[in-house]
């Protein structure tokens, strides 16, 4: 599991500073801190960056309205972003709320109020809202990361580093090449959510990264995995292999 | 009445249009028979001109041989008598041999023809009148024109015979008027022959007749006769009683006919005066119409002038209204304002000063280096900031709500999540205060709602239930499920309230009243701002109180459908 890599974009460095301790406190990483909407669009396309925290006056203009709607318009470029703001102002509202899926964060906050925004702007951003609030999931899946939320804060897992899934009730176990957790999501949820042309179900109980197949051991109705994990294969989803260009 | 004439006409159109298919064959016979009648009754009246006119009109309408005929009889009769000789003979052609008085056209060409001197033409119509069964009716008058014909033709044997015997017919049917004349034809006949000896008695009797007549005409004629003849007979002195008595004759007839002439002058003068009087009785019936019209336009114009003056007078009045609550409404919000700002501003210094005194303290329990105390003092000192903190808040937020510049956004949120929110900030009020805090709301509560005005609302509630509450009080929120509206409940063991604080917390309007028995802050701000944002929220909010037990504060949410 990786740290959640943020972008702090907020004029007044005292703020910024005392937001980063905050958020460092909750174990994500804050990559960069800016200061302007220039310096702002630059970081964001220099540094690896899921989440962004934007103040929406940045010296005195609502430039952080503008950053908001210049990612959002790029294609594929767009991250969640929670709005900093003092005051709801309705004209700057108005405007903000244009550039949806958005959330927001009203100075003064505390800690959980930071929190809990930076969970909406996730979940929202994927279209999977009220995941993390639920008493069942706490995993928001979206192209390339599985977002997890652990204790108040979020992590992030690569999707490509599973090798399978393994389904026990309402519980996923994650086996990743490193190591092995348990996510709270249902079988239905995941599958929906995952890729499956990539993530093959092959078992009642398994979903497999088929780009973690080494090798089919049919005898025994095995795949050997990357890393020397088995995992077994039921007859009922044999015709998966049909998938596979197999070498003869 | 224009509109209303033209309306009448056109349903009398209308009817007239429906009926007219029905009875269209009806009709033209019923219109023969009228048309007939009217044709009749000129004949009798001897209105030739009438009928010469209303023939016309009918001779286009009539197809029917019988009917054709009369007309074309009636027409030629008139004709003649109007002595348009070639017209009537024209119109006396067209009827057909069938027509049952053919008789009496043949004696009328007759006639004609002998008006037209043309006599041997004339002799061919009375001989042939000879073989119509009709012929003894008007044999003796046929005779005598015969005879006439004859006379002017100069044969005078045959004038003599058809005379001679149209007069024996006459004297049998003692008719005085045709009498004198055959006699006076017959005593000419003769007297053109010179045969003055037969001619005189026919003369006489011509001249005894005409005495018993009243024809001045004929009595002049037949004195002038005598005179003729007795001047001829050079009996002068006979002649001249004759010519006086033809003198007296001829001016009596003058003086008739120039009667009649007046009779006729003072009838054109009344129908002159007659038309004259329809002339100005139209005129004043036009002047009447146009009267009449300028009255209803003028009436017409007047009405709409008042129903304007009217609709205006209502729309003034509406506005007025308007422009008077309107003007209520401001004076209220501005005595409302005017004593918020008042008891804000009192509330502010008094609170800021609290901080003073707090931080005057803090810098003696320094100096003395007393830190027991300075914990305390501290804790006391965050205590003040915050609800001074909070009364500035409320005073913002009331301030965006009232410009109504206040942005909302209703979306999904999680009662537990914005409650743990919450409690993270007043847990060291608690700490304080010594109060017991409980959260008992469950895990994904969604809501609709708006995420900071929720705060808001929450943050109020939990300050109220805190100052009314004592130490070691216990102040409890939970969730509770009504009417698929999500219940949120705070709930504390402090102070209560009376019924009537309740009812007055609860009523509409901004009721800013200094607590009675309280020190701390407290303008009635924060629960109306909780009010009109709970109502923002498409909530409700219910008081359940009872003095010295406690209090409970409920907010109605609408819940999220899909729960999860």
């Amino acid at each position: 599991m990786d740290k959640i890599n943020i972008l702090i974009i907020e004029d007044t460095s005292e703020e910024a500073l005392a937001l980063k301790e905050v958020l460092e406190e909750n174990n994500y990483h804050v990559v960069a801190i800016a200061s302007s909407y220039q310096e702002a669009l630059t970081l964001f396309y220099q540094l690896p960056i899921d989440l962004i925290i934007i103040d929406v006056f940045l010296n005195g203009n609502p430039d952080g309205v503008t950053f908001a709607e210049t990612i959002s318009i790029t294609p594929n470029a767009s991250k969640p972003f929670v709005f900093l703001t003092s005051s709801k102002d309705r004209q700057i509202f108005e405007r903000a709320k244009l550039t949806n899926p958005f959330s927001f964060l009203l100075k003064p906050f505390n800690e959980l109020e930071v929190l809990y925004a930076l969970e909406m702007a996730v979940e929202k951003f994927h279209g999977q809202s009220n995941t993390f609030s639920s008493k069942d999931q706490d995993t928001v899946i979206s192209q390339e990361y599985l977002f997890i939320k652990k204790k108040n804060a979020l992590k992030k897992v690569e999707l490509s580093s599973i090798m399978y899934i393994e389904v026990d009730d309402r519980y996923c176990h994650i086996v990743t090449e490193k190591e092995k957790f348990i996510i709270q999501i249902s079988l239905g949820k995941i599958s929906n959510l995952l890729d499956n042309q990539v993530f093959i179900r092959t078992h009642r109980k398994y979903i497999v990264n088929s780009n973690a197949i080494e090798q089919i051991v049919l005898a025994d109705n095995l795949l050997l995995l990357k890393g020397n994990h088995t995992v077994t294969f039921s007859g009922r989803y044999k015709d998966l292999i049909k998938n596979f260009n197999i070498l003869k | 009445m224009t509109l209303a004439h033209s309306f009448l006409f056109i349903i009398c159109f209308i009817l007239s249009l429906q009926s007219f298919s029905q009875s269209k064959s009806q009709e033209i016979s019923i219109n023969t028979e009228i048309d007939i009648s009217k044709a009749k009754h000129f004949f009798i009246t001897k209105n030739w001109d009438s009928i010469i006119v209303h023939t016309s009109k009918s001779l286009e309408l009539t197809k029917e041989q019988s009917t054709l005929d009369y007309y074309h009889y009636i027409r030629g009769f008139s004709f003649m008598k109007k002595r348009l000789y070639n017209e009537a003979k024209n119109e006396y052609n067209r009827v057909s041999e069938e027509f049952n008085l053919y008789y009496r056209i043949i004696r009328n060409l007759g006639g004609i023809a002998l008006e037209q001197n043309q006599y041997k033409e004339a002799i061919c119509y009375f001989k042939s009148l000879q073989n119509y069964s009709n012929y003894n009716l008007i044999e003796s008058s046929v005779l005598h024109d015969l005879g006439l014909s004859y006379f002017h033709l100069t044969d005078y044997k045959k004038a003599e015979k058809y005379l001679l015997q149209s007069n024996t017919l006459q004297e049998k049917k003692q008719d005085t008027f045709l009498l004198i004349g055959s006699y006076t034809d017959i005593a000419n006949l003769y007297y053109q022959q010179y045969k003055d000896p037969l001619a005189i008695p026919y003369f006489k009797k011509a001249y005894q007749l005409s005495k018993n007549v009243q024809s001045l005409k004929l009595k002049r004629k037949a004195s002038l006769n005598m005179a003729v003849v007795e001047e001829n007979r050079k009996d002068f002195k006979k002649a001249l009683v004759y010519r006086k008595e033809f003198e007296k004759w001829k001016d009596s007839l003058n003086n008739q006919s120039e009667v009649w002439t007046i009779a006729q002058i003072e009838k054109r003068h009344a129908i002159d005066q007659k038309q004259k009087h329809i002339k100005l009785l139209t005129s004043e019936n036009k002047i009447k119409d146009i009267q009449r019209n300028g009255f209803i336009f003028s009436s017409i114009l007047l009405l709409l002038l008042l129903s304007t003056g009217i609709y205006f007078y209502y729309q003034k009045n509406k506005i007025n209204k308007i422009v008077l609550s309107q003007k209520e409404e401001l004076d209220s919000l501005n005595t409302t304002k005017d004593k918020l700002f008042s008891i804000v501003s009192h509330d502010l210094r008094s609170s800021v000063n609290a901080l003073q005194q707090s931080n005057t303290r803090l810098l003696k329990d320094i100096d003395r280096q007393n830190y027991l105390a300075l914990k305390k003092t501290v804790l006391k000192s965050s205590s003040i900031a915050n609800s001074t903190y909070n009364l500035l808040e409320n005073l913002l937020h009331w301030a965006t709500i009232q410009t109504h510049q206040l942005y909302f956004h209703i979306e999904s949120l999680d009662l537990f999540s914005v409650m743990q929110q919450i409690e993270y900030n007043y847990k060291p009020l608690f700490e304080n205060k010594s109060i017991l805090f409980s959260n008992t709301v469950p895990r994904a509560s969604f809501v609709m709602a708006d995420l900071d005005s929720l705060k808001i609302i929450i943050r109020n509630l939990l300050d109220n239930a805190i100052k009314f509450s004592k130490e070691n009080d216990t102040i409890s929120v939970y969730t509770d499920l009504k009417n698929n509206q999500l219940l949120l409940i705070i709930e504390d063991t402090g102070a209560g309230m009376s019924l009537d604080t309740k009812e007055a917390l609860l009523k509409e309007g901004t009721i800013l009243n200094k607590k009675k028995n309280q020190k701390g802050v407290g303008t009635g701000l924060g629960i109306q701002l909780c009010k009109s944002m709970i109502k923002k929220n498409k909530g409700k909010l219910f008081i359940e109180s009872t003095e010295g037990i406690g209090t409970k504060m409920i907010i109605s949410l609408p819940k999220l459908d899909s729960n999860g």
